[in-house]
């Protein structure tokens, strides 16, 4: 161990950022393929049909874009939340209301309205009730102290099962009355997010739009200098003049919007009625892991959302081939655990240290005697 | 992860220093000796092919200017650091440290200048920690027996049951020692002792450490101060640049030969003197009323303190750091709130007002804290050259960030203010000390304001960074503004200031204008040996 | 018929409560060490897992909790060079552990030939104390009528207590979360006891998601756990980092989980998705009410490096 020298990198070059990364992928993928011969299935098989059914071809396409879309909003959610050293865990939570926000208005809503005002109405009630359901753990924060941890991560369970009680438990208006089986009430047509191509909606220029927006705002406004500053040393923060409560306050609360936003476009492009099983699939702390790994850079998000989607997209073909789909999360996992130990390397440098002279020099007093 | 086998000396009974019959018990002959010891950061080198000598009974005297690899030296000796060349030998012996532990085991014990003390636990805790006893109600009690006993012995008394936060600086000092010699430290290290304490503090810190060496124990004692070392060790060895520059018994050197050594062919006139100029007092940029301030536990840290910085005056504040400077510096600056008082910045009360309108209103701030707060350690040195004002024009409109005037500003501050090491996209925390402090300082400088608080400025500077940061000071004062100047260091305080205050326990007891200072008076003022005279009255 | 639904009510929560308890105090073992390890859910649920297979093969309580606390204590070393050696930031590895956890627990518990979702009941539990004793009215079901698993717990809450405060080894643990810096230049191995402080909050974990399993529920099934460990890790700061107020806590919760049956059989009926919410609200408002209070003590009770990685070297 004491061989080992490591030294903090003051500048990274782009080989080493692209590089550490694309070797903690490759690394990931060894660790599944192993995984997976212990369990006795084929990694080459299971790796090659994973690519086709994500990323083969147009539906293949389709599938792992419209899997990416919430995952990219719950991955900025996260990540400019955690720029400023707030930790929201409640994408989850927020998500799930921002959903339940949605599907209300476009049950509410005449069902003549043409789209784009249902679909604009939907957005904006997702992000209403993401911002809210935030505010119950900005709040106490911001007034209290409250660690943001704890509360934002309690909420998750309290919003789920809101959901799950407004489908399964009981008779409320977003549940279709027609049907013995709980199921969400279907939204009407205007409300649906209108297509690009096949079953991809157009949610995802939502998406990638609002990470443009939200990269160009952290690198190029006083407020994403503000969150910057935050983000680095509060102190200082305080010292450059910046409002320190006000601006996590806002940012918490935009996060929560965008992880509402995701459960709106959800409904409005995906489910078509509130529906919990499609709904509660970790979106919101997947959502963090990407914004670990993409470094909390908003336009990194986009690419790590769209790998994990394509992972998780081939779920559905593993079926097929006999191997449990649950093979998808675990990848996931090791791609998340690779990269992240992997940025270490990145931050740092390791080098062998040079071994102590082996020969001991004479010991003549070298030590002069005044100037 | 488990322990590989070490070199260990047989560690001696830390118990064994006051010896059963009450006598002053005699440790055997020690000998340390360090060849071509070296040691880099980040391709610097912190020390480079040092050698020397000590041996029991006497005080080695380390001395060399802020830089020159004294810290880093003996940080290697106590085990902290792993050398990246040479060899260490003790007792004819070589040996090779990897840890603290390594090096206590051996009986080398360090005092830092930073305590590593556990604020929140006791005395006796802290003595105890790493011993391996248990800290139940008997094992305390013989501890805190010790504590007490080693106190009396040596003159390092210190209640052994209270909690370390509540301790002065000088006690937590004697705590440190004591955990050392619990520890079965036959070799002390202190690292610039003396830097926080009074005067008369200082006197029974050499009284302890006189009797430590008669026992036979071997101290280094690491200063910048020539005063101290003349006065108080056996032989001194030098260092200028991380090498040798000199060595042999003080008695026999001259402190002209000590000064050669420390600074080379450039005399300790390296700061050759500037020639003071006389300047016309104007109005006052800053009042002060009646301020109260909490510290951090509950205690009140600023009691009652008002004075006035006028233009073209330096007003000092004196005081062993500890009594509520920090308190009053981010109170003004507005990071602190203050509890009762005021403070009218140029004629604006920014009594309960934050930092950016204190700033607006015309003051400037140079924070003791250079990475934690006067910079942002993470980002790179344009967005810290703007830091404060990068919501204002030229930096940005309309909320938008203006990257061209941000870098143009930076670059011309950079070339204006000599901050060299910084590289684009570089984190500001890789830069060295006097670097940040003159980037700080370059930010601060040219914003417009009128008065400058400067908190600590040349702490940890060596010496030409030191004299640039006094000279931006001066200027200042001449160019019209005044400047609230608080250091540990009173002679700099004493060069620098037209009014000295000096405080202690957080109020102001006394205020000497330049002509009238009383350099003992002022010492006793700090430590709270004498109170507020008529003389001095604030 | 009040009586009895009182004692099965108390009797439960104490049954359910163990497992919170246990991988309540690892974990508070952990974060005394400055550690902080949300990863508890995906260890809790690897040492199910691990638990359950081996009560299925063997038939052993003992074998198949020690089973889940090495699979515990596995995960939770991957968080330790996570957090520790490559000093990531510990909130992202712990949340990665979780995913990971879950994900892996799923997917073991689906895989192979021997799909543990098919199995029933893995493992018998028996009381420990005679049926004489537990059959005492009243008394009876309350303090003797348990598994030694309960008892053990108790026992290990005292003797964590007793650890951390009155032995070096406390002490340098304590020194360790307060001021690593200080405790290194004490002669402590930080890392090293970081490391083992992480483990054996896994191993924590991992026996409390076993026990919780097999003697809780019984059965397998993916998601078991059901937010069980994130309630630990609230409970872990509620509790001010000390053991005995965890066990008070673990046991309050325990109780709010079978909150619903003892309703259900007092005929009040609430919804069952508000009986699930039950313990995350109680825990919010308990964590909010705490930062309200101005009691301060309370919140300067963390160990002051906690979250913080530590590096020697840092000038």
């Amino acid at each position: 161990m004491s061989r080992i020298m490591v030294t903090p990198r003051p500048q990274r070059s782009m080989g080493v950022r692209i590089g550490v990364p694309s070797l903690s992928l490759l690394v990931a993928m060894l660790l599944g393929a192993l995984i997976l011969v212990l369990t006795g299935a084929d990694p080459v098989e299971v790796y090659r049909t994973m690519f086709d059914a994500s990323l083969n071809g147009t539906v293949a396409l389709e599938r792992t874009l419209t899997y990416a879309t919430p995952l990219i909003l719950t991955g900025l959610a996260a990540a400019i939340a955690f720029r400023v050293k707030v930790y929201n865990i409640g994408a989850e939570g927020q998500l799930f209301m921002g959903a339940i926000g949605a599907s209300a208005v476009a049950l509410t809503l005449p069902s003549g309205t043409p789209t784009v005002l249902m679909v604009g109405a939907m957005m904006v009630a997702g992000a209403l009730a993401g911002l809210v359901w935030a505010g119950f753990a900005a709040v106490p924060k911001a007034f209290l102290g409250t660690d943001e941890i704890i509360t934002t991560l309690m909420l998750n369970f309290v919003a789920l099962a809101f959901m799950n009680y407004l489908i399964f438990g009981s008779f409320s208006f977003l549940r279709d009355p027609t049907r013995p089986v709980p199921q969400g009430e279907a939204i009407p047509a205007s409300a649906t997010m209108p297509s690009i191509s096949g079953r991809l909606h157009i949610g995802i220029l939502i998406a990638v739009g609002l990470a443009v927006v939200l990269w160009w705002v952290l690198r190029s406004t006083t407020f994403g200098f503000r969150m910057r500053t935050i983000g680095d040393s509060p102190r200082a923060a305080r010292y450059a003049g910046i409002g320190v409560p006000l601006t996590t306050l806002a940012v918490l609360s935009i996060s929560g919007a965008l992880a509402g936003v995701a459960g709106a476009i959800e409904v409005s492009g995906v489910t078509n009625r509130l529906d919990p099983q499609s709904l509660a699939i970790e979106l919101g702390y997947t959502g963090i892991v990407i914004a670990a790994v993409a470094r909390l850079n908003p336009i990194g998000v986009v690419p790590v959302a769209v790998l994990l989607a394509a992972i998780a997209a081939a779920g559905g073909s593993m079926q097929s081939i006999g191997v449990q789909v649950q093979v998808v999360v675990l990848l996931q996992g090791l791609i998340f655990l690779s990269v992240t130990a992997g940025e270490f390397f990145v931050t740092n440098k390791v080098a062998l240290r040079p071994p102590p002279p082996t020969t001991i020099q004479p010991v003549a007093d070298p030590v002069g005697g005044g100037a | 992860m488990l322990p590989v086998a070490r070199e260990r000396c047989v560690r001696r009974d830390p118990w064994l220093i006051v010896a059963p019959d009450g006598g002053p018990e005699q440790l055997a002959p020690i000998s340390l000796q360090v060849r071509d010891l070296s040691k880099s950061f980040y391709g610097v080198h912190a020390v480079d092919g040092v050698s020397f000598d000590l041996v029991g009974g006497e005080i080695h005297g380390l001395l060399g200017e802020n830089g020159a690899g004294k810290s880093t030296l003996c940080s290697m000796l106590a085990g902290l650091y792993r050398p990246d060349g040479g060899h260490i030998l003790i007792d004819g012996e070589e040996v090779h440290f990897r840890s603290p532990d390594d090096a206590a085991s051996h009986g080398i014990g360090m005092v830092y200048q930073h305590f590593r003390l556990v604020d929140s636990f006791t005395v006796a805790e802290n003595i105890v920690l790493g011993h391996g006893e248990g800290v139940g109600r008997r094992a305390r009690r013989a501890v805190e027996a010790r504590v007490h006993e080693l106190g009396e012995e040596y003159g390092l008394d210190v209640d052994a049951a209270a909690p370390v936060w509540q301790l002065s600086v000088g006690e937590r000092q004697r705590v440190e020692i004591l955990s050392q010699l619990f520890r079965g430290a036959r070799i002390l290290i202190l690292d610039e002792p003396t830097a926080v304490l009074a005067p008369h503090e200082s006197g029974r810190l050499f009284q302890a450490l006189r009797k430590m060496v008669d026992r036979g124990h071997a101290v280094v004692l690491v200063s910048h101060k020539m005063q101290e070392i003349l006065g108080h060790t056996d032989r001194v060895t030098v260092l200028r640049g991380g090498r040798n520059a000199g060595a042999g018994d003080t008695a026999s050197l001259a402190p002209a030969s000590l000064a050669a050594m420390m600074f080379g062919d450039e005399l300790a006139g390296v700061g050759a003197r500037v020639e003071r100029t006389e300047q016309v007092v104007g109005a006052a940029v800053l009042t002060v009323s009646g301020l109260d301030v909490m510290g951090d536990h509950g205690r009140r840290a600023v009691d009652g303190v008002s004075f006035e910085v006028r233009r073209h005056e330096i007003v000092g504040v004196a005081g062993v750091a500890g009594n509520g400077q920090r308190e009053l510096h981010e109170a003004l600056a507005g990071l602190r709130s203050a509890s009762t008082g005021s403070v009218v910045i140029n004629g604006h009360d920014c009594s309960s007002a934050g930092p950016k309108v204190r700033h607006r209103a015309g003051m400037a701030y140079v924070p003791e804290d250079r990475l934690g707060t006067g910079l942002a350690s993470g980002l790179p040195i344009e967005d810290n050259l703007v830091l404060r004002s990068f919501d204002r024009a030229p930096h940005s409109v309309a909320g938008r960030l203006r990257s061209g005037a941000i870098r143009e500003t930076a670059a011309k501050l950079v070339r204006e203010f000599d901050v060299r090491g910084a590289r684009d996209g570089m984190p500001v925390s890789f830069m060295s000390g006097g670097n940040l402090q003159k980037a700080i300082l370059a930010r601060e400088l040219t914003e417009d304001h009128d008065v400058l608080v400067a908190a600590a400025p040349t702490r940890g500077l060596d010496l030409s960074a030191a004299e640039t940061v006094r000279g931006h000071l001066r200027r200042d004062r001449e160019q019209g503004r005044g400047v609230l100047l608080f250091s540990e260091d009173l002679a700099e305080v004493l060069e620098l200031a037209d009014v000295v205050l000096v405080m202690f326990r957080g109020a102001i007891v006394g205020r000497f204008d330049r002509s009238e200072v009383d350099v003992e008076q002022i010492g006793l003022l700090m430590t709270g040996i004498a109170t507020t005279t008529e003389a001095s009255r604030p | 018929m009040n009586d009895s639904v009182l004692v099965l009510s108390i009797a439960s929560a104490l049954v359910a409560g163990t497992p919170i308890l246990l991988a309540a105090l690892g974990e508070i073992i952990t974060e005394r060490a400055g550690v902080m390890n949300l990863g508890i859910e995906g260890m809790m649920l690897m040492g199910a897992v691990a638990g359950f297979w081996c009560g299925v093969h063997t038939g052993s309580l003992t074998l198949s909790l020690l089973v889940g606390g090495l699979a515990g204590a596995a995960l939770s070393l991957v968080h330790a060079v996570l957090a520790i050696t490559l000093r990531v930031n510990q909130t992202v590895s712990g949340l990665s552990l979780v995913i990971v956890g879950s994900g892996l627990a799923a997917f073991l518990g689906a895989a192979g030939e021997t799909s543990l979702l098919e199995r029933a009941n893995g493992v018998d539990v028996d009381q420990l104390l005679p049926d004489a004793l537990a059959d005492l009215p009243l008394v009876g079901p309350i303090l003797f009528g348990y598994d030694p698993v309960v008892y053990v717990t108790v026992i290990l809450v005292g003797v964590a207590s007793r650890v951390l405060y009155r032995s070096a080894a406390g002490l340098s643990l304590r020194a360790v979360g307060e001021d690593p810096a200080a405790a290194d230049a004490a002669g402590l191995h930080v890392v090293r006891i970081r490391y083992l402080a992480t483990t054996i909050g896994g191993v924590g974990a991992g026996v409390g998601g076993a026990y919780l399993v097999l003697a809780v529920l019984g059965t397998w099934q993916t998601g078991l756990t059901a937010g069980v460990g994130w309630i630990a890790v609230a409970l872990v700061i509620l509790a001010g980092w000390r053991p005995w107020l965890a066990l008070a806590g673990a046991y309050a919760f325990g109780a709010l989980r079978g909150l619903g049956f003892t309703l259900q059989i007092a005929q009040v009926s609430i919804p069952s998705d508000f009986l699930a919410m039950i313990p995350f609200v109680a825990a919010y408002v308990v964590v909010v009410a705490v930062s309200a209070s101005p009691n301060r003590s309370r919140r300067v009770a963390a160990p002051a490096a906690l979250g913080e990685p530590y590096n020697r070297e840092e000038r």
